[in-house]
């Protein structure tokens, strides 16, 4: 268990350019409350760290980690190393693992040491009027650990931003907003049973959240991830539609859909399967687009 | 969370665009004439050019001194070293030390005989030569053309200088034509010249030749072959300069002639007066040429059925009739009497690094008078800078096979400066910087070299305009930021004014435009060839302290026997091949009477280049860590493990290469490393003085000899392996780059400090995908500003995608005009060595599909 001050991340991501404005730094928790089916993050969905393989890289012929590993979790076989029921990710196999093929995916980290690393590129924030965007997983199941980081980033001046699902308890987020420049919050599906189907849980919490969150006046930009043939069709596209408008919001972000996170499956455990869509063509995103424009809603990508 | 980050930083291959990435949006449409100049460039073969070696020839064969005794040992000489030297220039073999001392030995007798016979000293006969060569030079205009001047006989042509370094040539002159990369068309007729009457004269009196006359270590002629610890470069001729174009511009040749006789009327001794003979030849040859010009425009008129064509050729010879003997009236007089300048040093000097200077600064008032009087459109002023752009792409150097793996990409790296601030210190951008990018954007060739000096108060509008033409790919122009570059000059003694003044010489040097003699890109030297030859020297270092004082005691060495070395081609220069046409155009040559080679210029430094600072960095950090920290293996074990370039341990090359946070990755303990060796670095070549008393700069620049020095060194530390090549630049080895482009610029400006006086070259490579749109050109902006705050120096960007360099590479003809960043300059894709193409893909690439394992080895 991580305490208040300290947090599991897997990703400090510099230069990123599509995650709010200007020239951000993503820090990547670890962690989430939900499982969505397309996740592009599958390595975030728990909250410890864990251990991933890249077959590819092993070196033929090494085998120091099978040597090392107290749970025989390791197999003397490239293409099958891991049994993943047995791997406790105590890291051992990774401190003496010569090509990085065995890596442990999250890393904790204190306050001081991840305001430090976000502030190195506090030159770029100030030029371009980016910042730092707080990620994942889901970023509010650290929010205790936001609330020691959030007020030092303010004082230093840095722009902030939340990606967040809006999965969790309002009173978690609450005390943040004061610290948060921006909020991008996903709606994932807008029928309460399909949204359990695609996430693991109803979206009872996250609608709920997006009106409080609205009513705070925190500036928000809703996304929402289109996934063909889950959560696109003419139908849902005016729901969520006429959610959005009884709400008050007029533009929404649709994020497209790519299918590289299922390149990242091999090398996990957790069992999780692709989804097996192709990444539709810009007329496809173009023609939800227009329905919801139809609908009253400002869509664009 | 919906947002895609990748696995761990640059591990995931990028989505595929969902919409093509747009060109720059208000690219003007190219006209009609620029369009055809550029196809005709682009479709011209490269040639070589004896025109000039053929004049100087017959002028010194005819009127040099030739002592008969000499002539005659000469003949018998030449016929039995010919093919020893062949041998020694091809392949790097040495000279035995008996041949060379022969050589020495005849080479002496001849300069005794000359010395006997000489009725004019060298820098008049040097002028002679050059106002006999001229008289003859063909004069070309090529259709389409609004300004002309041809420095080579060829369309694009590669001019042999036989006076200098043109030798080198003697192994291949049979193969030219043939050979893999770079060929040149040579015809039977040149060859046969080259070899009967070009060659037999010169092989002895080169600045090739004689220089080893001059040095400490008569080896030298050896040294200068083995390309392992250190490359000098200028037996092939000096050039790097910012020649004074604008007195050319404002007062003509003529004007330089009057300043010529005015100085000499206060001057004493016989060498000033020597000078000032030569250099009223030199500035009268040059008003004659204009004369020449302007006749052959309208004996061309004449021949020209076409009424149209007819009446831009009058006009050609109208703006001959006044410059460049005197001052332009206008901004077409004003650009004609710039190429014109531009031909006549390159009838004299090495084409390497001769750079135009500020030249929005000088062509701006000549635009905004022509444009007040009604007789010139901005579209015309584009196009006639276009013009005078691709003037720049008709020249090539001419590079033996060795040179091209060391400089490859044939850039003749002419600098042009846009930008910066005024004497005032205010914001100097006008209407013709904006000119100059609108023309480069239409011509986009490899050459000249554009140059943008950033300060924080630049006009926005100029840096969104540059940085959209970045956007669409060919490197240009590159960053320079005035407030870090500036204090640098000024440390190194430059007076703040002139430093406030700067432009760069060709590539990325940072120098005095008209008042220095920067000899730029004197010498490179591969810092990880020291260190080692360092780990050998220190058999069992106790601490990583041990290694560092070896390495830098080596370094030490090799800078001193570089700088002694360089020391002697500048003496060879001065005594033997003296340069009076170009000493015209340095500001303190005319005012003192000293000329230019000889250290007449107000600001005479040298500059060399340290080639791999990321390979040292990373192999310093890697013996830090796993022999003296984690104690993982013994010294000795690392040392044979390098030996057999890790072939028994291959886990060890990958342990090194991926558990030790790179530089570039910005975690601190190889940008430690990075600076304790740039400083030292600094600090060494600082110590040395030129025969001319300037001191040596040092920078941090590498052409191509990063492949190069890397093709001759064996395994390292840092996990590189046998052969494989350098970091180019202050750039990070390929692929440790990891945690993108603000994380190796902060390495940039941790690892270097305001001793970098000759320049340095960072090369950022950028996802076209990533900067797409207006919002785009503006965070890329946004990040040279941000790098520029941070303290950096220099920035040139690639963005391309790397899935068009694979495809050039396997199908070249598909992309004849696909231009890539290099060092400090720019290149045909298709121009480059093999090699150079693999480390360009490996450079853009940056490790798809891999996790970024030297950048996470643990928190920062």
């Amino acid at each position: 268990m991580t305490r208040p001050h300290e947090a599991v991340v897997f990703d400090v991501q510099r230069f990123s350019l599509h995650d709010g404005p200007g020239i951000r730094t993503v820090v990547f928790f670890k962690g989430c409350g939900l499982a969505c089916v397309w996740c592009q993050n599958p390595e975030a969905l728990r909250a410890a760290p864990e251990l991933a393989y890249s077959a590819d890289r092993c070196l033929a012929g090494c085998a120091r980690c099978v040597e090392v590993c107290p749970e025989q979790a390791l197999a003397d076989h490239r293409a099958q190393r891991v049994d993943w029921a047995r791997c406790t990710a105590c890291g051992r196999c990774v401190e003496v693992c010569p090509s990085a093929a065995l890596r442990t995916i999250g890393r904790t980290v204190g306050v001081e040491a991840l305001l430090a690393e976000i502030l190195r590129d506090a030159p770029f924030y100030a030029q371009s009027g980016g910042g730092v965007t707080f990620s994942g997983g889901e970023p509010v199941l650290h929010a205790a650990f936001l609330a020691g980081l959030l007020p030092r980033l303010a004082r230093a001046g840095v722009h902030v931003a939340l990606e967040t699902s809006g999965h969790y308890p309002f009173a978690l987020l609450e005390p943040l907003l004061p610290w948060i420049d921006l909020v991008l919050y996903d709606v994932k599906a807008i029928d309460p049973a399909r949204h359990r189907a695609l996430t693991g849980h109803d979206n009872a919490a996250v609608h709920a959240n997006l009106r409080r969150l609205l009513a705070t006046g925190t500036p928000v930009q809703v996304r929402m991830p289109v996934i063909p043939e889950h959560n696109a069709d003419s139908e849902q596209i005016d729901a969520t539609a006429a959610f959005l408008r009884g709400l008050g919001v007029a533009t929404l972000a649709l994020l497209p859909y790519n299918h590289l996170w299922e390149a990242k499956l091999p090398t996990l455990g957790g069992g999780r399967r692709p989804l097996g869509l192709r990444p539709p063509d810009e007329a496809f995103y173009a023609g939800v687009q227009q329905r919801f424009a139809r609908a009253g809603i400002a869509a664009h990508w | 969370m919906s947002a895609a980050p990748p696995l761990a930083n640059a591990s995931t291959p990028r989505p595929t665009p969902l919409r093509a990435v747009a060109g720059p949006a208000s690219a003007p449409p190219r006209s009609e004439r620029v369009t055809r100049i550029r196809e005709d460039l682009l479709a011209a073969p490269y040639r070589l050019c004896t025109q000039k070696a053929e004049r100087i020839t017959e002028w010194f064969r005819a009127n040099g001194v030739r002592p008969p005794l000499a002539d005659a040992i000469a003949r018998v000489h030449w016929s039995l070293a010919r093919r020893a030297i062949a041998r020694n220039l091809g392949s790097g073999a040495p000279q035995s030390r008996l041949a060379i001392a022969a050589n020495a030995t005849l080479q002496r007798l001849y300069l005794w005989c000359e010395a006997a016979r000489r009725r004019e000293p060298p820098i008049a006969e040097h002028a002679h030569a050059l106002a006999y060569l001229l008289e003859r030079a063909p004069l070309r205009i090529h259709e389409h053309e609004l300004l002309v001047g041809n420095a080579s006989s060829q369309r694009i042509g590669a001019p042999i200088h036989p006076d200098y370094g043109g030798l080198l040539l003697l192994p291949e002159l049979a193969t030219l034509a043939r050979r893999p990369v770079n060929p040149l068309e040579v015809d039977d007729a040149q060859r046969r010249t080259l070899e009967r009457e070009i060659f037999p004269y010169w092989f002895s009196r080169s600045v090739l030749a004689r220089a080893p006359l001059l040095a400490r270590d008569p080896q030298l002629a050896n040294t200068l072959v083995a390309g392992r610890r250190y490359v000098l470069t200028q037996f092939a001729g000096i050039s790097h300069v910012t020649p004074d174009y604008a007195s050319v511009v404002r007062e003509g040749f003529e004007g330089i002639l009057a300043r010529v006789r005015a100085a000499r009327g206060e001057a004493a001794g016989r060498d000033a007066a020597a000078f000032y003979d030569a250099a009223e030849i030199a500035a009268r040859a040059a008003i004659a040429f204009g004369e020449r010009w302007r006749r052959h425009c309208l004996d061309e008129a004449a021949r020209e059925p076409r009424s149209a064509r007819a009446a831009e050729l009058h006009a050609m010879a109208e703006a001959f009739a006044q410059v460049p003997a005197r001052p332009a009236r206008s901004f077409r007089e004003a650009l004609q009497s710039i190429v014109t300048a531009h031909v006549l040093v390159h009838q004299e000097s090495f084409q390497h690094g001769v750079s135009f200077g500020r030249l929005d600064q000088l062509l701006d008032p000549y635009y905004q008078r022509d444009r007040a009087a009604g007789i010139l459109s901005r579209e015309e002023a584009v196009e006639l800078l276009a013009c005078f752009l691709a003037k720049a792409a008709e020249l090539l150097p001419l590079f033996n096979a060795m040179a091209t793996e060391y400089f490859s990409g044939l850039s003749s790296a002419s600098g042009i400066t846009l930008g910066g601030t005024g004497p005032d210190g205010r914001d100097a951008t006008n209407d013709t910087s904006f000119l100059f990018l609108d023309a480069y954007d239409q011509l986009r060739l490899r050459q000249p070299n554009l140059h943008l000096r950033v300060h924080p108060a630049s006009d926005p509008r100029l840096l969104a305009r540059a940085h959209e033409v970045v956007k669409a790919g060919g490197g240009m122009p590159a960053f320079f930021n005035d407030e870090a570059i500036a204090p640098a000059l000024e440390r190194a003694g430059v007076a703040p004014a002139d430093a406030r003044d700067y432009a760069i010489v060709g590539c990325v040097e940072w120098g005095v435009p008209r008042k220095s003699f920067p000899a730029a890109g004197a010498a490179f030297v591969s810092l990880p060839a020291a260190l080692d030859a360092a780990l050998r020297r220190a058999p069992a270092p106790a601490t990583i302290g041990d290694v560092a004082d070896a390495f830098v005691a080596e370094l030490e060495r090799t800078v001193a026997e570089a700088a002694h070395g360089n020391d002697a081609i500048e003496r060879a220069h001065a005594l033997h091949r003296p340069t009076p046409l170009l000493s015209l155009l340095v500001e303190g040559c005319v005012e003192s009477g000293v000329e230019v080679n000889a250290g007449g210029a107000r600001y005479g430094t040298t500059g060399m280049q340290g080639v791999g600072l990321a390979d040292v960095a990373d192999s310093l950090a890697a013996l830090e860590q796993v022999v003296f920290e984690e104690r993982r293996l013994s010294y000795a074990a690392l040392l044979r493990a390098l030996d057999d370039d890790f072939a028994g341990d291959p886990a060890l090359a990958q342990w090194l290469a991926q558990r030790v946070a790179k530089y570039g990755c910005d975690r601190g303990r190889s940008e430690r490393w990075a600076r304790f060796a740039a400083d030292r670095w600094c600090e060494i070549v600082s110590r040395h003085r030129n025969p001319r008393g300037g001191r040596y700069l040092p920078g941090f620049w590498t052409m191509t000899t990063h492949v190069g020095f890397g093709r001759r060194l064996g395994a390292l530390p840092s996990g590189r392996r046998r052969g494989e090549p350098l970091a180019d630049g202050i750039s990070p080895a390929n692929g440790a780059d990891r945690d993108g482009p603000t994380a190796s610029m902060l390495a940039a400006v941790r690892a270097t400090s305001d001793g970098v006086a000759n320049g340095l070259c960072l090369n950022e490579k950028i996802d076209p995908w990533m900067v797409q749109g207006d919002g785009g050109t503006e965070l890329l902006v946004a990040l040279t500003r941000g790098y520029f705050a941070a303290g950096g120096m220099q920035v040139q960007y690639n963005v391309v995608d790397p899935a068009v360099l694979l495809d050039a590479k396997a199908h070249p003809e598909r992309h004849r005009d696909l231009v890539v960043r290099i060092s400090g300059y720019s290149a045909y894709f298709c121009d480059l060595t093999p090699e150079m193409q693999d480390d360009i893909i490996a450079r853009t690439l940056h490790g798809a599909a891999a996790p970024p394992p030297g950048c996470q080895a643990g928190a920062p």
